[in-house]
C-alpha cells in the first residue's frame, strides 16, 4: 500500500495518467472550479474596462503615461519567477525531494512578499503623484483591478501556508492539496500577466 | 431510519400532488428540511418579484440623481413600494427558517458548531440592512412624496446605502461556509462549492466602491458593482438551492459521511444491486 502510494506521483508527472491510465487535472478537480469561474469574473472585468476605454481613449491614454512601465515589468517578472518555484515546488514533491519541495514553497512566499511590497510602493508613488482612486476612471480601474488581484494573492499565501503545512510532515504529504494550492497561485500569476497587459501595456 | 420504510408509514400515494403533499406532510421524516428548502425557494422568487417587479427598486436607479429626479422616482413607484415592502415586511421573518436550513447543513458537517451560529447570526443581521431598512426608508418616502426634496434625496441614499451594506454580512458569512466545506470530512458539500464560496466572497468585496463613486462601473447601479455581482450571487443562489436539494434526499440523520445517491452511482452491471 505504501509503495503503491509513494510510486503514484511517479506516474502522474509522467505520463499524465493515474495508474489506471485515467487522465488526471492537476490537484483536486474541484479547484479548476474555482479557476473557471474566477477567469470568467475577471474576464467581465477586463470586458468593462475595454469597454470605457473606447469610449475615452484619450483620457486612458494620457492617464497610462503616468504609470512606470518598469515597475509593471517588474512585478510581473516577480510573479513569473514565483510561479516557477511553485512549480518546482510541486514537481520535487512528486519526486519525493520534501526538502527541495519545502524550500521551493518559500521561495515563492518571498516572490509573492516583494510583489505586495512593490505593489504598495507604486501606489503611495502614484499618490503621492496626485493619482488617487477618484482622480479619473483610468486610475479607478487601475487601483480597482491591482487592489482585487492583491486581495487574491494575499488569498494565496493561506494556499501556500496548507502547501508548506502538507510538506513538512511525512503523515500528511498530499500531493493532490499540494497541487491544488499552486493551481491557486499559477491562476493568479495568470491573471495578473492580464492585468499587467491592460492596464501598462495596452495602447 | 424513515418510517416509510420500517413499515410504520404506507406507500407513497400514486396521482394527485395534493394526495402526495398530504403523505410527506403525515409521513415524511425530512419534513422539516423540505419545509426548509421550500420556503428558500419560494422567499428568493418572491424576493425578485416584490423588488424587481413591484417596488421597482432593482436594477438599483442612479445615485446621481437630482433632488427634483428623486421626488419624481418616488412618485412613479408609489403604489409598488408602499405594497411591495409591506409584502416584503410580511414574508422577512422567512429568513429565520431559511438560515436555520442552511445552517444545518453545517450542524450535519464533522466541523465545530461555531461555524452554524456565526453563520446564522451573521445572516440575522443581514436582514436588517438588505430588506427592513431599505424597505422602511422607501415606505417612508412614499407615503409622503409632498415631504422637501432634501429629505426625499437622503431617504434615497438612506434605502440604497443600506441596501449596499449588506456586502460585509455576505463576505464572512461566504467565508464562514467556504471553510466549513472545504474541512468538513463528511461530504455534505461538494468541495468545489467551497472554492464557489470563496469566489462570491471575492465579488462581494467589489461592491465597496459604490459607497465612493455616484458616476459609473462602480457606482451602485455600475457595472462592476452591482451587475457583476449580482450575476455571481444569481449563480451561486441556484448552486446552492440545487446542493441543498441534494443534500436533503442524501440526509440520513447519522453523523458520519453522508451517502451518495443511488443515481450518482448506479450499481455495476452484474452485481445484486443491479439485478
Amino acid at each position: 500500500m505504501t509503495t503503491l502510494a509513494s510510486a503514484e506521483p511517479y506516474e502522474r508527472a509522467a505520463t499524465g495518467r493515474k495508474a489506471d491510465g485515467v487522465r488526471f487535472v492537476p490537484g483536486q478537480p474541484d479547484m479548476w472550479v474555482l479557476v473557471l469561474f474566477e477567469s470568467l469574473v475577471f474576464t467581465t472585468y477586463f470586458t468593462v474596462y475595454v469597454f470605457r476605454r473606447t469610449q475615452s481613449p484619450d483620457l486612458f491614454l494620457q492617464s497610462q503615461a503616468h504609470l512606470n512601465l518598469r515597475v509593471g515589468v517588474f512585478n510581473t517578472l516577480v510573479l513569473l519567477v514565483s510561479s516557477w518555484s511553485v512549480a518546482r515546488c510541486v514537481q520535487t514533491a512528486r519526486e519525493g525531494s520534501f526538502r527541495t519541495a519545502l524550500n521551493n514553497a518559500y521561495l515563492t512566499m518571498l516572490f509573492g512578499f516583494l510583489f505586495l511590497v512593490s505593489k504598495v510602493l507604486e501606489w503611495v508613488t502614484e499618490i503621492e503623484q496626485g493619482f488617487s482612486f477618484t482622480t479619473d476612471e483610468f486610475f479607478s480601474f487601475y487601483y480597482f483591478l491591482t487592489a482585487i488581484h492583491f486581495l487574491h494573492l494575499l488569498i494565496g499565501f493561506v494556499f501556500l501556508g496548507v502547501a508548506v503545512y502538507q510538506i513538512k510532515s511525512p503523515a500528511r504529504r498530499s500531493q493532490e492539496l499540494v497541487e491544488t494550492c499552486a493551481t491557486y497561485w499559477h491562476t493568479i500569476d495568470f491573471l495578473w500577466v492580464l492585468i499587467f497587459a491592460l492596464l501598462y501595456v495596452m495602447r | 431510519m424513515s418510517a416509510a420504510t420500517t413499515g410504520a408509514a404506507p406507500e407513497v400515494p400514486s396521482g394527485s400532488l395534493l394526495r402526495k403533499i398530504v403523505w410527506h406532510w403525515r409521513y415524511d421524516e425530512k419534513r422539516e428540511l423540505w419545509i426548509g428548502w421550500w420556503t428558500l425557494v419560494v422567499f428568493y422568487n418572491l424576493y425578485g418579484l416584490l423588488f424587481f417587479v413591484i417596488a421597482r427598486t432593482q436594477p438599483p436607479p442612479k445615485p446621481s440623481l437630482t433632488a427634483p429626479e428623486i421626488v419624481q422616482w418616488f412618485h412613479d413607484r408609489h403604489y409598488g413600494l408602499l405594497y411591495g415592502y409591506a409584502i416584503v415586511s410580511i414574508v422577512g421573518g422567512a429568513t429565520a427558517i431559511m438560515n436555520a436550513t442552511l445552517a444545518y447543513t453545517m450542524r450535519r458537517m464533522s466541523v465545530s458548531r461555531a461555524f452554524a451560529y456565526s453563520y446564522l447570526v451573521i445572516y440575522a443581521l443581514a436582514t436588517l440592512p438588505g430588506m427592513l431598512i431599505m424597505g422602511v426608508a422607501c415606505t417612508v418616502g412614499a407615503m409622503r412624496p409632498d415631504r422637501n426634496p432634501a429629505l426625499m434625496s437622503w431617504l434615497y441614499d438612506f434605502a440604497f446605502l443600506s441596501f449596499e451594506g449588506t456586502m460585509g454580512v455576505f463576505l464572512i458569512g461566504s467565508l464562514v461556509w467556504m471553510v466549513a466545506v472545504l474541512l468538513d470530512r463528511n461530504r455534505v458539500f461538494p468541495k468545489w462549492f467551497g472554492y464557489l464560496n470563496l469566489c462570491n466572497a471575492l465579488t462581494e468585496v467589489v461592491v465597496a466602491p459604490a459607497w465612493i463613486f455616484k458616476r459609473g462601473v462602480f457606482a451602485w447601479d455600475g457595472g462592476i458593482a452591482w451587475w457583476t455581482n449580482m450575476a455571481v450571487f444569481v449563480t451561486y443562489t441556484t448552486v446552492f438551492l440545487t446542493l441543498l436539494r441534494k443534500m436533503i434526499l442524501r440526509e440520513d440523520f447519522g453523523t458520519g459521511p453522508l451517502p451518495e445517491l443511488q443515481s450518482d452511482h448506479p450499481p455495476e452491471p452484474g452485481t445484486r444491486e443491479a439485478a
